[in-house]
């Protein structure tokens, strides 16, 4: 699903974010990455993005090899994995319903599908009954929930979540991770950068844990700091 | 493209324009302004083109054929002069024909043409007009050198001056078109910059969901259309009026009455003028809106 062999990525400004990464995610795992704040985990979220090239090594995702990608084709790659982010980025001026159908608009769907799948979404992270409603008049955890349901809305095989809770209190950032693992276990892969080091503890997931760009640790069942 | 998808983007796209009412009215006005000063100069052109084309039909030099030639030399005469590039027609023009001209400028006094009569001292003559003013000379030279020709009389010099001013007005008119492009271009990218900037946000979640820079792109480029069309009709309206106004008061010039020479109608330059501004229009919509939009679309 997302395979890094031997990337490295060094910026312009002499920075030496990536050293020597090699990881598998498979399909359907839910893995953490953790890290200090500066440690390489944006880059390496950045990195299967495509939002940044590799300076050496490759990065294959879904079984393609993505270094060498046209720029012309990204889109469709971004297509395969849903986004979200600390700062939820949603559109301050659509309803939470237009937030979620604008990523279908954009890829292109059909009204009628538009009309069918939104709905659906938005009662899987159990916001049906605010679909009218602007970002504004939502509390931090739902404007997430509606980050995530525009990041499921077109059935992505992967959810990438760079800092999914780090703006939210302990127990609406509970809540999200909480919805993370059920839709983990409806077959999607997730991978999350964080910071949450309970959260990060108590679910027992893999953990990969990256400092100064290097890895330093990958367990299959980890905390945020367990001893190696 | 799908209908639906295209229904979508070109709505953001007319959206756009009536949302930025600031940056859109001046986009709209500086391009009416140069779109303005291009439309006059294209109106001149037109004119200056017509009065060229005018005076051409009235551009003739007489070859004056010699005496000693037959009619034998005289026939082939023509054929040669037929043959040489640029010439239109060539017209004979007797000895007999020419005193009667003579006479009907003499006026009452065509008596002191009487001992002409039987004894014509002048030649017959070729009159050549030309389909191609700028050789003139190059012609009348090369003529003059074809056997029996005793003689070549220009007619017009002046001719030369209305093409040299016809030429000018031709550069500057090209000219002021490169450069109203390029200032276009620029007062439309920056409107766009703008709409862009503020939708930076917007754009970014685009791009994370999968669109397309094309997808992204085209309610832009459609804002770009959107208001260059807008100004090549307004400018339109504002040169037709000005030039309208500009005829009836010249109309009643005799300068020109004497010249022989009419202002073109506007309605005859209108379809002409239209899609010159529909394709400037839309061509510096689509370039100014992809120019601004370029660093956005790097994520």
């Amino acid at each position: 699903m997302i395979e890094f062999r031997d990337v490295n990525k060094t910026y312009s400004t002499g920075t030496k974010a990536v050293k020597n990464a090699n990881f598998t995610i498979d399909k359907g795992e839910f893995a953490f990455l953790v890290g200090s704040s500066g440690s390489g985990k944006s880059t390496l979220i950045k990195l299967i993005l495509k939002e940044e090239e590799p300076t050496s090594g490759s990065i294959i995702i879904n079984g393609k090899d993505t270094t060498f990608l046209k720029q012309k084709k990204i889109p469709f790659l971004r297509r395969s994995m849903g986004v979200v982010f600390q700062d939820f980025r949603l559109l301050p001026d659509k309803t939470v319903y237009e937030n979620v159908a604008f990523a279908m608009y954009v890829v292109g769907a059909t009204p009628k599908h538009i009309r069918r799948q939104v709905p659906m979404v938005l009662s899987l992270v159990g916001l049906s009954a605010k679909a009218k409603m602007y970002p504004n008049e939502l509390s931090g955890g739902e404007q997430q929930r509606v980050a995530l349901a525009r990041a499921l809305v077109n059935n992505p095989s992967m959810l990438i979540a760079d800092e999914p809770t780090g703006n939210l209190d302990p127990n609406t950032a509970w809540e999200i991770m909480t919805l993370l693992n059920d839709i983990n276990l409806r077959g999607t892969t997730i991978v999350v950068a964080t910071h949450a080091k309970e959260i990060v503890d108590q679910m027992k997931k893999r953990v990969i844990q990256i400092q100064k760009g290097e890895i330093i640790r990958d367990d299959k069942k980890g905390g945020y700091n367990c001893e190696v | 493209m799908k209908y639906n998808v295209l229904n979508y983007l070109l709505g953001e796209g007319i959206r756009s324009v009536f949302k930025n009412k600031k940056s859109t009215a001046v986009a709209l006005m500086t391009m009416c302004a140069t779109m303005f000063i291009f439309g006059i100069f294209f109106a001149a052109t037109q004119n200056i083109n017509s009065f060229v084309d005018t005076i051409k039909n009235e551009q003739a030099i007489q070859v004056n054929i010699k005496r000693t030639a037959n009619d034998e030399e005289v026939a082939k005469l023509k054929e040669e002069i037929e043959k040489i590039d640029g010439v239109a027609t060539v017209t004979l023009r007797t000895k007999e024909e020419f005193l009667e001209s003579l006479k009907e400028q003499f006026k009452e006094k065509a008596y002191l043409l009487e001992d002409y009569e039987k004894n014509n001292i002048f030649s017959n003559a070729y009159i050549v007009t030309f389909s191609n003013l700028e050789e003139i000379e190059g012609i009348q030279a090369q003529v003059g050198k074809l056997e029996n020709v005793s003689s070549t009389k220009d007619a017009n010099k002046s001719v030369n001056v209305l093409l040299n001013v016809a030429r000018g007005i031709k550069f500057i008119t090209i000219g002021l078109l490169a450069l109203l492009i390029i200032i276009s271009v620029v007062i439309i990218s920056n409107t766009i910059k703008l709409t862009v900037y503020a939708r930076r946000k917007e754009i970014s979640i685009m791009k994370y969901v999968g669109a397309t820079n094309n997808f992204i792109r085209f309610p832009f480029v459609i804002e770009g259309i959107i208001i260059g069309v807008i100004s090549g009709a307004l400018t339109l309206l504002l040169v037709g009026g000005a030039y309208n106004l500009l005829m009836s008061q010249m109309m009643n010039s005799t300068t020109l009455q004497s010249m022989g020479l009419e202002l073109v109608r506007f309605s005859d330059m209108f379809s002409l003028l239209v899609t010159v501004y529909l394709i400037l229009g839309i061509g510096i919509g689509i370039l100014g809106s992809t120019r601004s939009m370029k660093k956005y679309l790097e994520v």
